[in-house]
């Protein structure tokens, strides 16, 4: 074995670790869905996938994709929660008239209590 | 030639490597589950997911079990069960019921004395009619009105053997069945080498064993608006609990009129926005944060200090919040 080898084989060991690192960062974010004020649904940014919430109206269909959440789908006069994506935490999307609000968890906490 | 060797061997160290620690590292497992008309959600960290599975299915079947066990407005195959005893018209007829409910029945009783008969099991017919005004919206029960439904007392329960005996009960289970039901699921977790783990059944947290340095941080919700967190607790192996009134309420005459009924007023009352407990059994905590809820302040305040293992925090309003003696174990 020569110096090349060596350099080799110690970049080869922290790129696999700084892989590894990465990999386990995946902590990701959830938005807690809420119908007249229950919550109905927690759904997980990570996995792009589609969903149907009970609304007032009738349902509403919820995309996630690449970490984006939007609602796609529902019933009422004038589709505002349809015009955006919401992705940080904090942000929420609100369908008045069908009494759901979607909002994006506190990672920081493990739950929340209340009445 | 020699230098191709070791570095595939080397890769194929590092992909192996990859996979153990994949495999036995811990991750979060975490399941919803909607019984008591509330939803609920159960995280588990466990490197062992086969066992986190077979747990899920039995919590599963655990919440079912006892979500129609005690549910007093629907009837099921081949089950007694709340429904059926508060509705038999054969009085004096003793109905077998499944041991699982006699405990839950039989611990119920025991909280009547425990509380100075602040938490009655036995008064479902009154809180059927402050239901139904709450439904409406509009007007409040006439002491008369409860009065004459308030016939039914603890001591009508009789218990024999796994049987019940019919005296036109109107059992109602809804302030202790949660508490109860996720004491019994984190002992089979703890029995089953899944300590860690957090429960929280709309409201009614337990936490195991804390899962990394930080404990479990537990946000308060804020009465006067549930967006905002007015506390954060960090808490292991316990659990926190929270009775409030103020989102099952209605509003009549400008005064508000929630859920949780004083046997001795018949009436909602209004010492508080919330009360928030902290203890190690979750059934308990349970019981504690509807009696707290039910109690003047300052009379739950003497309590909690004059207890072990039992915290708590009184949200009274937005500029006055209580709290006891050695809440700061867990700020």
């Amino acid at each position: 074995m020569n110096k090349k080898d060596v350099i080799l084989i110690i970049t080869l060991l922290v790129i696999a670790c700084v892989l590894l690192l990465f990999i386990n960062q995946e902590k990701g974010n959830t938005a807690n869905v809420y119908y007249d004020n229950n919550l109905v649904l927690k759904i997980n940014l990570n996995k792009n996938n589609d969903y149907d919430v009970k609304g007032y109206n009738g349902n509403i269909h919820i995309n996630v994709k690449d970490s984006y959440l939007s609602v796609t789908d529902e019933i009422s006069p004038y589709h505002i929660c349809q015009k955006k994506k919401i992705h940080n935490v904090g942000e929420s999307l609100i369908c008045l008239p069908n009494k759901v609000v979607i909002k994006i968890e506190n990672n920081e906490l493990d739950a929340i209590v209340g009445d | 030639m020699k230098r191709i060797w070791i570095f595939l061997v080397l890769i194929i160290l590092i992909i192996f490597g990859f996979i153990i620690y994949n495999k036995y590292s811990i991750k979060c497992y975490e399941k919803d589950f909607y019984y008591f008309d509330t939803y609920i959600n159960i995280k588990i960290y466990s490197n062992n997911s086969k066992k986190v599975d077979k747990a899920f299915n039995y919590i599963d079947e655990l919440f079912k079990s006892y979500h129609e066990l005690t549910d007093r407005y629907n009837s099921y195959n081949n089950l007694i069960n709340l429904y059926t005893i508060n509705n038999n018209v054969l009085k004096d007829e003793y109905l077998k019921i499944d041991k699982k409910l006699t405990k839950l029945i039989k611990y119920g009783i025991s909280l009547y004395d425990k509380s100075n008969g602040k938490i009655d099991i036995s008064m479902g017919n009154i809180i059927d009619i402050w239901k139904g005004y709450r439904e409406s919206g509009y007007g409040i029960p006439s002491l008369e009105e409860l009065n004459y439904v308030n016939y039914n007392k603890i001591s009508d329960i009789k218990l024999k053997n796994n049987q019940i005996k019919n005296n036109n009960l109107n059992i109602d289970l809804g302030c202790i069945v949660k508490g109860y039901v996720t004491k019994e699921v984190g002992e089979y977790l703890e029995k089953n080498n899944l300590d860690k783990f957090i429960i929280n059944a709309g409201g009614n947290v337990l936490t195991g064993k804390k899962y990394k340095k930080d404990k479990y941080k537990i946000g308060l919700e804020k009465p006067t608006n549930t967006a905002d967190i007015y506390k954060i607790i960090k808490v292991e192996n316990k659990a926190v609990v929270t009775s409030g009134g103020y989102l099952r309420y209605y509003e009549y005459n400008g005064n508000k009129y929630h859920h949780i009924i004083d046997p001795e007023t018949l009436f909602p009352t209004n010492y508080m926005e919330s009360v928030t407990v902290i203890t190690s059994d979750s059934a308990y905590a349970d019981f504690m944060s509807t009696y707290l809820f039910l109690l003047p302040v300052d009379e739950g305040l003497e309590i909690v200090n004059n207890t072990e293992d039992l915290e708590a925090i009184w949200y009274i309003s937005d500029d006055k919040i209580v709290t006891s003696e050695g809440i700061n174990k867990y700020e």
